[in-house]
Parts: structure tokens; C-alpha cells; sequence
């Protein structure tokens, strides 16, 4: 090995696959992130597309390592480009230390540059002689798989998990392309020179993307109704709850908007079901109208908003987290409410099944607030991370038959919006014998009938703060922290940005910088963090918006002024790259 | 479910703020009728209002009730029978509610065929926000914000029912309290999204489409001895311009309800105490 393959020899590799939009691109780059999964390497996955369906560039990459990985970097060493524009669209990227595995048979005349690695396999060719030019893709991991020492054994397993349903033909053909592809390599490289290697580990992950670890996490809190209008990127939640809902008594149903979706979860809920809608972009504009009458009529219901790019049709299938004031203030007069955003792939599991505990002890809409970057990326955890012992189910104040009793006034009536100490109100669900009530979006009594008389209207609207009141000494609000607890500089971050964060860490003790990272998961109620900032010396907030949402909301919370980074590309942060802007940003002069 | 079960149990104690003789009282009479007649009781039966005049219902009937949103009731209607298939719902709300600002949620929810009752009163004006044109006021029909008319011809929500693929279509009279309350009743009865267009003059703001003129132009379908189950009789009586007709019109013998159709059988509130006991499957998919 020469000094070059020293080089590569960095603990995590960068791998992608990338071409056309309908070439097969995810399905291919998710069989390998299997593989490296099951084969206990950590498995970190992000995605380049473009909304059209067919046409467009679009690549699927891959950072793994045996050691936990969390964000992307901008490094990339194994690149299998179906295209040429796949190849360009990363030139910022690779390195001298790269390989390219393209088919030279293929029309296009591929520009390598020279420093680079070309692996000519005609992937195509040995695609139809294993059975079919539809797994040469599948050739080319193979040959990936060659190029990086990596047993092809692994790739099998993860095969048969893809194909298994299309029955053992299908398998092996596929697994022979593999070999294709690796043997094409073998006989026709000297791959010592590129020097990467693969480590593997006994250890067993399961790999899963944000939205998939939101809808299991509804599955176990007992959601049993979703309604939901398709809109990337919330769809997958809605397309994981359609496959398995059913098993549990539950049901899915495709609204005709979202104005109809959140008013059907809403209607299920008030029939007594957790239930809840999910959507990004329009539609939480469109679902902004029902707000208002969630948090009056006192409904328990989970809205997911994972956000995408705006402001109308924006850059729908791009990052960013622009969606926090209108979490924070969405809808007209003024509504109580939860904002809850999810900083990891696993707290999506978590604070999805802890919205469903707050909208039914509080009646109150949860605002579940999560992102494109963590709906789309992929990554491994020890099953233990989801232990579903740990899952509790805490549904509040619902009353049955013998407790109605105590809740009814002089005449009988059941006081759905009794005046408490707490704010709570009692909860029957239809079916309760004596509890029948109405509620309503028009100011109302202890009853739920309409009234505008003074008393009873602030009685009301002080009820429903009192419960955001009551929430925030009784639930746990905290925030997570990171890095140096005694570093001058704090870095305070919402939302998804918390992976590279943590990575950035080690970029930035490298460059001999400490500093205090504070991740927020809870935007409504929040943590109080005017001790945290005071006790630093520099403090910068992170966010993937223009405007700096968080860092105003910051900013009036603590009443002093903060440094902010703002990544509004689309793109979400990368480690390495955030580190840079870290230390920059400290480097600043303090506005003014 | 008790048999013993009255009308009156549906009445809440909230005295009526309708203008007197507004169409929406016998409207409600019949509704509370055609509920106990079936065997429902206020605390198995759902009503979801809209917002209007028409919408005030909630508060005047005694039952378990949602009064939400202008315009979204068929959706609240539709959650609920989802979640519990067992309850009885009746969604009920004006012209306005169900024709022009909910209209996506009229064709929808006709077309989804959930085991509901759908009661719209009809009074072809918007009666709350004091009198301006709704989607079934006649194209010549001066209000404030249409001095000269509509101009346009007015939406014929019995049609827009066939065209969506109902599989219940039927149309009534409020004054006409007996005829009404069965033909609700019917409308419970079906299998399906059972649609009921009702009359229900406004007194106040329409001076056209009056008691008088209701009383003097209805035609009765039972009278006339229409087969609703003859849809090529229905499409006729149903695209008859230059009548208005009461009785059922439409119905679909073969009408499968959605929870049929869907397999939606369970109570969904009930749920266990933590997550359900083989959620570590759900872990293990993602192997
Ligand atoms: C989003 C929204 N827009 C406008 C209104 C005002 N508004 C209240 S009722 C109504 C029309 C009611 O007409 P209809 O549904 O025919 O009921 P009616 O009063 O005639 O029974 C309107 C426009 C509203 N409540 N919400
Ligand atoms: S305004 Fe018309 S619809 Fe409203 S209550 Fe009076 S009569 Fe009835
Ligand atoms: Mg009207």
C-alpha cells in the first residue's frame, strides 16, 4: 500500500450510487445499506433527489463505519454513477483517493478526472447474462463490494430480505449478478492500491428512516386512526401506517385535502381513538384553519408537520426547518398548544408515543414537528433503542360510566369543559351513558354551549392556558446536551441539525475548540436556557432556515442577543462543514 | 340502547334562537324523531354541525356533538364512524356549509358511502351572515352582494349526489313534519351515506323559495309511485329542472358501506395499557 491508500484508510467510508430518477437508485443504495447493517456496521444515509419521477438526477449515499454515525460529511470514496451528471453533481466531493464504478459500454463517454479511480464494469452486459439488464445495478454492488474488501455474503442476506417475496429464482439471480460484478473486478483491477477496508462486527441493527420510526412510534401508543393527504415528504408515515394499521384494529384513510384529514383525525378522536394526520409544506397551511378548534373543543389530536422547503410549492423535495413560527403561532386568536421536534431518527420514535401522551392528558393539539432530512435518512440502531417495554400509555382524564357522576351539574349535564385546578377537563367518549355533550369552536360554557359572557369567556380561555401551565411543572421539558458542559461557547440547535452537531465536536477539539452543545427538542413549552447562556461566553444558534426562527424565540426568552448560523440551501448540514462555520461564526465580532 | 328512548330525550334544554317559523325547527323535529324512531339514544348518537344557522343545531339537540369548522362537518362525521363504527352519526348543516365552502367534502364523502346520515337545510340563501346568495339561490335572486342575481345557475346538489356516486339520495320538506322525519329515518336506515336535501325556508332572507312555494310546488314521489331503485327513473326525476320533488329519488339496493368494504369493524378507543404486546415485530422488520 502506498501513501495514497494510507489515506483512505479514515474509520468511516462514503459511498453512493447515483443516475436518473426511476433507475432504481433508492432501492439499490437501500440493499446496500442493508448489507452493511447486517454485516453490525453503522449505516448513515442521505438522499440527492429531484421531485419529478423520472428524469432528474438522484443519488443514494451511504456513510458507515463501525462506530455510530450521524450525519453526512462532504467526502465521497466509492462512487457508482449510472450517469454522467452523477459524476459532476460530486466532484466537490471525491477525492483523489475515489473510485468510480460506471459502464463504458453505456453511451455517455464518462469524464473521470485523472486522480480519481475509473472501474470500468460493464454492468449492463453482466447484468443479462446473470438473467436481466434490470440488475445491473446490482452488478455494481458487486463490484463495490470488491473494490472495498467487503463480503459479498453480506449483500447476499440483504437480497434475499428485497427479493425474497418474488421467490428463489429471483434471489439467485440477483446474488449471481453480485458475483458478476465482484468477479469482473477481481480479475480486471489491482484494487490493493485504493486500500479501503471494511470492518465488520457481531452486532445486529435495524435500520430505519424518521418516518418510519414516527409510525411506528403512533403503532405503539395506540394510534388506530390516520388520516392524511399525500405530500412529500409526510407520505411515508402515511404509507407505513396503511401496511400495518389494520393488524391492530386501526385504519387508514386517504382524505380528499387537508382540510378534510386533520377534521376526520379530529372526529376520530373525539369518538375516543389517538388518532392523528401528518403533512409538509401546503398542507399545514391548509390544516392551520382546524387548529383553533382542536384546542377549544379540547381534542387530544397529533398533527406531524415534516417540513420541507417553502414558502407555497417552494423546493418540495429539499431540507429545511422553516415550519417553527408557524408551529409556534399558526392559526388566528390565540391557541394553545405542544410543539414537540424530534432531534434524532430515535426520539422520532419517542416523541411520537410521548405527543400521544401529552394531546390526551392535556386535550390539547401536540405539534410533532420533524424534518425532510431525517424522513428520508436511513440509520442503524440496536433494536434496544425502540424497547416497546418502555412504552407507556397515559390517556389522561377519560371518564367511564361510574366516574360521570361526579362531573355532572345540578341538572345532569355533563361538564365536558369543566373549570379546574389544572385546566383539565374530564373526557367521555361517545357511549358513555349521562356524558352526552356538545363542543364546539364558538366560546362556551362548562357545558360546551355557546356563550360570549365575560366571566365564563376568560374562565375558558384561562382553563386552556392553565393546562400549558400545568404541563410545564408536571411534564419534563429538558433539553439534551453535548460536547463540554463547562465549554465558553455553547451551540444551541433544534429539530434534526443534532447528528452533525455531535460530529462536528470532533472536527472542531481537532482544532483545539471546546464547546457546550444544547440540542432542543421541545420548542412549546421549552426549556429555560437564560442560565445556560449567561454561563457562556459566545453562543451561536443553529437552524436550517433564513431567519433564524429558534434564534429570535431565544433571544426574547433570554433577552440578549445571539450569534446564528443559517443554512437555507436545502441541503441539510454536513459535520465537517458545520464544524467551519462553528468556528468562524465564534470567531466573529459579537453583533452589535 | 334503551327502547324507550322519545324524541324529546334529543332536545337539549337551550332554547331555539331561530327566527320564528324558520324552517330549521321542523327540520330538527324530524331528525330527533327519525333517531329515536331507529332505536338510537343521545348517548350512542353523534350529530356533527356546520356553521350557519342551519349549524346551530348542535347546541338545540341533545346528544354527543361536534360544532366545528365552516364547511368541514362530513369530515368530523367520517372520523368519528371510523374510530367507532358502533355510534350513529348525523351530520347536519346548511347550503352553504355542504355546497359551496365544503363542496370537496359533499362529492368525497358521497362517494366513500360511510354508514352516515347527511341532513343539509336547504333554505338557498345564507341565513347567518344575514342574507347573500348561497350555491342554490336561483340565478335572479337579488341579495346585497348580488344586487342583480347570481347570474349563474344554482348548483343541483341532487345531481352532484348521482354524479358522485351516491348511493342514497333523497329530498324533503320541513313543514311537511311526518313525510320528513321518515324520509330521514330512511336516510338512517340505508347502508351508506344516506343524503337528504331539506327544504327548510328561511323567513327572514328569502322571499322566494317560501313555505307557500314549497307547499304549492312539491310533487311526492311516493304519490307518483317512483322506483328509487330504478336509477334511470331517478336520473330523470333528479334532473328535472322544472320540479321539486320530495320522497326518496335514488337508492342503491347493493350499496356496500365503506367499513364493509374496508373491513373497518373495531371500537378504536380501546387500546391496551402500554404498546401492544408483539410491537417488538414492528423493531424486528427493520432488520
Ligand atoms: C371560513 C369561514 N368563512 C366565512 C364564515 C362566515 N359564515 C358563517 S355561516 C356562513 C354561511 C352560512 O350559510 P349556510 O351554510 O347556507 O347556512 P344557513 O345560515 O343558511 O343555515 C358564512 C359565510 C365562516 N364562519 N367561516
Ligand atoms: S335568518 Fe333565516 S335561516 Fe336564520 S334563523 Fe332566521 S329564518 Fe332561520
Ligand atoms: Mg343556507
Amino acid at each position: 500500500m502506498g501513501g495514497k491508500a494510507q489515506d483512505n484508510m479514515a474509520e468511516d467510508l462514503n459511498w453512493a450510487v447515483g443516475g436518473e430518477a426511476g433507475d432504481g437508485i433508492d432501492s439499490t443504495g437501500k440493499i446496500f445499506a442493508q448489507a452493511l447493517a447486517r454485516a453490525g456496521r453503522h449505516v448513515f444515509t442521505s438522499k440527492d433527489f429531484a421531485s419529478r419521477i423520472r428524469g432528474g438526477y438522484t443519488a443514494y449515499k451511504i456513510r458507515t463505519s463501525v462506530d455510530k454515525v450521524q450525519s453526512v460529511v462532504d467526502r465521497l470514496d466509492i462512487l457508482v454513477a449510472l450517469t454522467q451528471r452523477t459524476i459532476d453533481e460530486n466532484l466537490d466531493e471525491l477525492h483523489e483517493g475515489s473510485a468510480i464504478i460506471y459502464d463504458g459500454e453505456r453511451s455517455w463517454d464518462a469524464e473521470i478526472p485523472e486522480e480519481m479511480t475509473a472501474v470500468d464494469v460493464p454492468l449492463k452486459s453482466l447484468a443479462e447474462e446473470a438473467g436481466g439488464a434490470i440488475m445491473r445495478n446490482i452488478v455494481a454492488l458487486g463490484a463495490a463490494c470488491e473494490i472495498t474488501g467487503f463480503d459479498v455474503e453480506y449483500l447476499d442476506e440483504a437480497l434475499e430480505k428485497r427479493f425474497g417475496g418474488k421467490g428463489s429464482k429471483i434471489v439467485e439471480n440477483n446474488k449471481e449478478a453480485a458475483r458478476a460484478g465482484q468477479e469482473y473486478v477481481q480479475e480486471n483491477y489491482d484494487l490493493d492500491r485504493l486500500g479501503y477496508n471494511i470492518d465488520t462486527t457481531d452486532n445486529d441493527y435495524v435500520l430505519l428512516n424518521g418516518n418510519e420510526a414516527i409510525g411506528m412510534g403512533a403503532l405503539a401508543a395506540g394510534c388506530r386512526f390516520y388520516a392524511g393527504y399525500p405530500i412529500t415528504p409526510a407520505t411515508s408515515i402515511m404509507e407505513y401506517l396503511t401496511e400495518r394499521i389494520e393488524d391492530y384494529g386501526g385504519h387508514v384513510v386517504q382524505a380528499e385535502d387537508e382540510l378534510s384529514a386533520i377534521n376526520m383525525a379530529l372526529g376520530g378522536a373525539r369518538a375516543g381513538a389517538r388518532a392523528m394526520t401528518a403533512t409538509s409544506g401546503a398542507g399545514i397551511d391548509l390544516m392551520t384553519e382546524t387548529f383553533g378548534l382542536v384546542a377549544t373543543s379540547e381534542t387530544p389530536l397529533v398533527i406531524a408537520d415534516v417540513q420541507r422547503s417553502g414558502p407555497s410549492t417552494g423546493m418540495p423535495t429539499k431540507q429545511e426547518q422553516g415550519d417553527l413560527n408557524m408551529a409556534l403561532y399558526g392559526g388566528h386568536g390565540e391557541v394553545p398548544r405542544f410543539v414537540v421536534a424530534p432531534t434524532s431518527i430515535t426520539e422520532c420514535f419517542w416523541k411520537t408515543v410521548e405527543a400521544f401522551n401529552l394531546a390526551e392528558k392535556y386535550q390539547t393539539p401536540v405539534f410533532l414537528v420533524s424534518d425532510l432530512a431525517m424522513s428520508v435518512t436511513e440509520q442503524t440502531f440496536p433494536p434496544e433503542a425502540f424497547d416497546m417495554d418502555e412504552v407507556e400509555i397515559d390517556r389522561g382524564k377519560l371518564v367511564d360510566e361510574d366516574e360521570v357522576d361526579e362531573w355532572l351539574d345540578a341538572q345532569g349535564h355533563f361538564r365536558a369543559h369543566a373549570v379546574t385546578e389544572d385546566g383539565v377537563s374530564p373526557r367521555a367518549i361517545p357511549g358513555t351513558t349521562d356524558a352526552a355533550h356538545m363542543s364546539t369552536g364558538l366560546e362556551h360554557d362548562e357545558l360546551g354551549r355557546r356563550t360570549e359572557e365575560e366571566d365564563e369567556r376568560v374562565h375558558q380561555v384561562d382553563k386552556r392556558n392553565r393546562k400549558v401551565e400545568t404541563a410545564r411543572e408536571n411534564e419534563d421539558w429538558d433539553y439534551r446536551e453535548f460536547g463540554d458542559p463547562d465549554a465558553d461557547n455553547l451551540i444551541i440547535s433544534w429539530g434534526s441539525n443534532e447528528g452533525a452537531l455531535i460530529e462536528a465536536l470532533d472536527y472542531l477539539k481537532d482544532d483545539g475548540i471546546d464547546v457546550r452543545v444544547i440540542s432542543v427538542p421541545y420548542i412549546f413549552p421549552r426549556p429555560d436556557l437564560t442560565e445556560e447562556i449567561e454561563a457562556a461566553e459566545e453562543t451561536v444558534v443553529v437552524e436550517c432556515n433564513a431567519t433564524g426562527q429558534f434564534a429570535d424565540v431565544i433571544e426574547h426568552d433570554v433577552l440578549t442577543r445571539v450569534k446564528r448560523i443559517n443554512k437555507y440551501t436545502g441541503v441539510r448540514f454536513k459535520a465537517d462543514e458545520l464544524a467551519d462555520d462553528i468556528s468562524n461564526k465564534l470567531a466573529e465580532e459579537v453583533p452589535a | 340502547m334503551s327502547s324507550d328512548v322519545r324524541f324529546t330525550d334529543f332536545k337539549s334544554d337551550k332554547q331555539p334562537t331561530w327566527c320564528p317559523g324558520c324552517g330549521d325547527f321542523g327540520t330538527m323535529n324530524g331528525m330527533m324523531k327519525a333517531l329515536a324512531n331507529t332505536g338510537n339514544d343521545p348517548d350512542n348518537t353523534f350529530v356533527v354541525a356546520g356553521i350557519g344557522c342551519s349549524g346551530k343545531i348542535g347546541t338545540y339537540m341533545h346528544s354527543y356533538a361536534l360544532h366545528g369548522v365552516h364547511g368541514r362537518a362530513l369530515p368530523v362525521g367520517t372520523g368519528v364512524k371510523m374510530a367507532r363504527p358502533d355510534v350513529e352519526v348525523m351530520v347536519a348543516g346548511g347550503d352553504g356549509d355542504g355546497y359551496s365552502i365544503g363542496a370537496g367534502h359533499f362529492v368525497h364523502a358521497v362517494r366513500r358511502n360511510v354508514d352516515m346520515t347527511y341532513v343539509v337545510m336547504d333554505n338557498r340563501i345564507y341565513g347567518l351572515t344575514k342574507g347573500q346568495a348561497s350555491p342554490t339561490s336561483r340565478s335572479d335572486f337579488e341579495t346585497s352582494t348580488t344586487p342583480e342575481g347570481p347570474k349563474q345557475p344554482p348548483v343541483n346538489p341532487l345531481a352532484l349526489a348521482l354524479a358522485s356516486g351516491a348511493s342514497f339520495i333523497a329530498q324533503s320538506f320541513s313543514s311537511d313534519a311526518m313525510r320528513h322525519a321518515e324520509i330521514v329515518q330512511e336516510a338512517i336506515e340505508h347502508d351508506g351515506f344516506g343524503f337528504v336535501n331539506v327544504f327548510s325556508p328561511c323567513v327572514t332572507f328569502n322571499d322566494v323559495d317560501t313555505y307557500d312555494y314549497f307547499r304549492d310546488s312539491l310533487v311526492d314521489l311516493e304519490e307518483e309511485g317512483h322506483d328509487p331503485t330504478d336509477y334511470e327513473a331517478a336520473k330523470e326525476v333528479i334532473l328535472d329542472a322544472d320540479k321539486e320533488y320530495q320522497g326518496v329519488l335514488y337508492q342503491d339496493e347493493n350499496s356496500v358501506p365503506y367499513h364493509e368494504q374496508h373491513g373497518v369493524t373495531e371500537d378504536m378507543s380501546e387500546i391496551p395499557d402500554g404498546a401492544p404486546e408483539d410491537a417488538m415485530d414492528l423493531v424486528r422488520e427493520f432488520y
